[in-house]
């Protein structure tokens, strides 16, 4: 994922398949060894300006992999993964755009 | 030998008239709206979905005025199954106009919501709503008890769920509503002129996808395409079940308003008949994550279900109040949309199409091949 932070620690994000108004989860990989204090994971369509319908739920799974699951895109087009994450009192945000046909 | 030469190009002839129209992205997407029909799966939060005798108990009950309190009305007489499980009124009439058209009840299996506010997150819970609402069925718990006790269906009732005396008024009413919606899991629309079209796509027969008529593949392109209707009705239903605006006025008087998804959350989050709530019947609490994570917002506000376009030639008039008497009249009002008149903020989504003449009626022609037999 990309972040205008500078050196900012890397965040990989991992989706099987995404289906079209379906729930689906996401995995996030913090690279980095950083203590992570917060995750929270959004997502928008810039070109309709909605959101999610419904709130992410974030697991921390260990070794700063995290989950998070109920994720639903009722619309085909472009979203705008966001994900905002605190490491030990320094918040980053980063984005990654998603075409969901 | 003048016969044979005849005969060859009139088949010529017709090879050349009938060809797929679409690109190969748009035969991509042509996919994703099947197949059909969809696998069922019958429903963990009932523990009577599927099994015949709920089926046949729930049949029998959805056309007998046992359920209203007075005996005035069956669900069958908003849900006609002469009519698509619908009727022609703009509104549906009970004990006095409702505010809303009438839904049609087929293909509702395993959707996440109900209604047009989506007020319930369950067929079960969608069909226990009107036996106690009063401007439709009027019963109240103890009411229905007593009239399911003395009706002629007690047998049925107490051999799929016990002895009925010892049952709460509440547990009675769960009961019944869950035959109600076994019942209505099996009421599903066929196979349409479409649904070959996409399956000759999807195996590459082009001859045969080339039966389907051109004005109905030239209307499917404008739906995926410049019309922008893919991007609510969608999936093999035509429908992605989320809320939003299509530019209905959601006026009921001069001082009141339908308030759609808005009033719809209200009421879901307010009442036990909920997949989080104690009588689902299924411990995982499978479709739970719904109802616990959705998110409400002010633009909820005089928003709508996406209503399904399966079998939506049958099912005039149409929209949430009724108000547009025909698919002509659906199909000029997103071509006119006032976009002022767009209620729910933000969302930038449909915009004046200006379809010409041809293109409405090949609009037309692709939605009514959705109710058309092959
Ligand atoms: C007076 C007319 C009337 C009667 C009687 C009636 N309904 Fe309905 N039904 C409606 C209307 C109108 C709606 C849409 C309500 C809404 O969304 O606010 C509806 C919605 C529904 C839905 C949700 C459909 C969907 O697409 O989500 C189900 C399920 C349903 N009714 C089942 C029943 C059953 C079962 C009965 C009998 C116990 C019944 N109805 C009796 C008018 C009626
Ligand atoms: C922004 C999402 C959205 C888009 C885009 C959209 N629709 Fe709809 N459609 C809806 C909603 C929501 C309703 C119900 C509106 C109401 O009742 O107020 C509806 C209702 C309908 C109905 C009436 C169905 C019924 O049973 O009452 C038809 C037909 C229809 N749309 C066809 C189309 C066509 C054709 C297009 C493209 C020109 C289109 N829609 C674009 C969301 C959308």
């Amino acid at each position: 994922m990309s972040s205008e932070t500078q050196n900012a620690p890397k965040v990989h994000v991992a989706v099987d398949e995404i289906r079209l108004a379906q729930p689906f989860s996401i995995l996030l990989t913090v690279c980095d060894d950083v203590a992570v204090s917060e995750v929270r994971v959004d997502a928008i369509m810039p070109a309709h300006q909605h959101g999610l319908n419904y709130a992410p739920k974030i697991t921390a799974l260990g070794d700063r992999v995290f989950r998070a699951d109920n994720m639903l895109f009722h619309m085909p087009g472009l979203w705008e993964l966001r994900v905002d994450t605190n490491f030990g009192g320094r918040s980053i945000s980063y984005t990654s755009d998603v075409v969901l046909k | 030998m003048k016969v044979l030469v005849t005969a060859a190009f009139v088949v010529l002839a017709g090879a050349v008239h009938a060809e797929v129209l679409l690109s190969d992205d748009e035969i991509q997407q042509t996919l994703s709206f099947g197949p059909w029909p969809i696998s069922f799966q019958s429903d963990p939060s009932n523990r009577v979905s599927n099994d015949t005798r709920a089926i046949a108990l729930g049949a029998a009950l959805f056309n007998d005025p046992v359920l209203s309190v007075d005996g005035a009305f069956t669900c069958a007489s908003c849900h006609d199954p002469e009519q698509a499980f619908t009727t022609s009124d703009a509104r549906a009439f009970g004990r006095v106009q409702l505010d809303r058209n009438t839904p049609s009840l087929r293909n509702l299996a395993g959707l996440r919501w109900y209604g047009w506010g989506g007020k319930s997150d369950s067929l079960w819970a969608a069909s226990l709503h009107p036996i106690i609402e009063e401007h439709e069925m009027a019963h109240s718990k103890e009411s229905l008890k007593t009239a399911v006790s003395e009706s002629s269906y007690i047998d049925e009732f107490e051999a799929i769920f016990g002895d009925i005396q010892i049952q709460d008024p509440e547990l009675v009413l769960v009961n019944t509503a869950k035959t109600l919606s076994a019942y209505l899991e099996t009421l599903a629309t066929g196979r349409t002129q479409f649904d070959d079209f996409r399956d000759a796509l999807e195996n590459q027969d082009l001859a045969a996808a080339a039966n389907y008529p051109e004005a109905a593949q030239r209307g499917f392109q404008l739906f995926i395409g410049r019309g922008n209707c893919v991007l609510c009705h969608n999936g093999p239903r035509f429908s992605n079940n989320e809320f939003h605006d299509a530019g209905v006025p959601y006026f009921l008087s001069e001082t009141e308003v339908d308030d759609g998804r808005f009033g719809g959350l209200n009421f879901l989050l307010s009442n036990a008949y909920t997949l989080d709530g104690n009588w689902s019947d299924d411990p995982e609490k499978q479709g739970a994550w719904v109802v616990r994570s959705v998110r409400r917002s002010h633009s909820d506000f005089g928003t709508f279900r996406t209503p399904s376009l399966r079998g939506v030639a049958e099912t005039a008039p149409y929209m949430h109040d009724g108000s547009l008497i025909d698919l002509d009249a659906v199909i000029r009002h997103y071509s006119e949309i006032d976009t002022e008149r767009l209620h729910a903020d933000g969302e930038a989504i449909l915009s004046e199409l200006n379809l010409s003449e041809q293109e409405i009626a090949d609009l037309a022609a692709f939605l009514e091949s959705l109710s058309k037999a092959p």
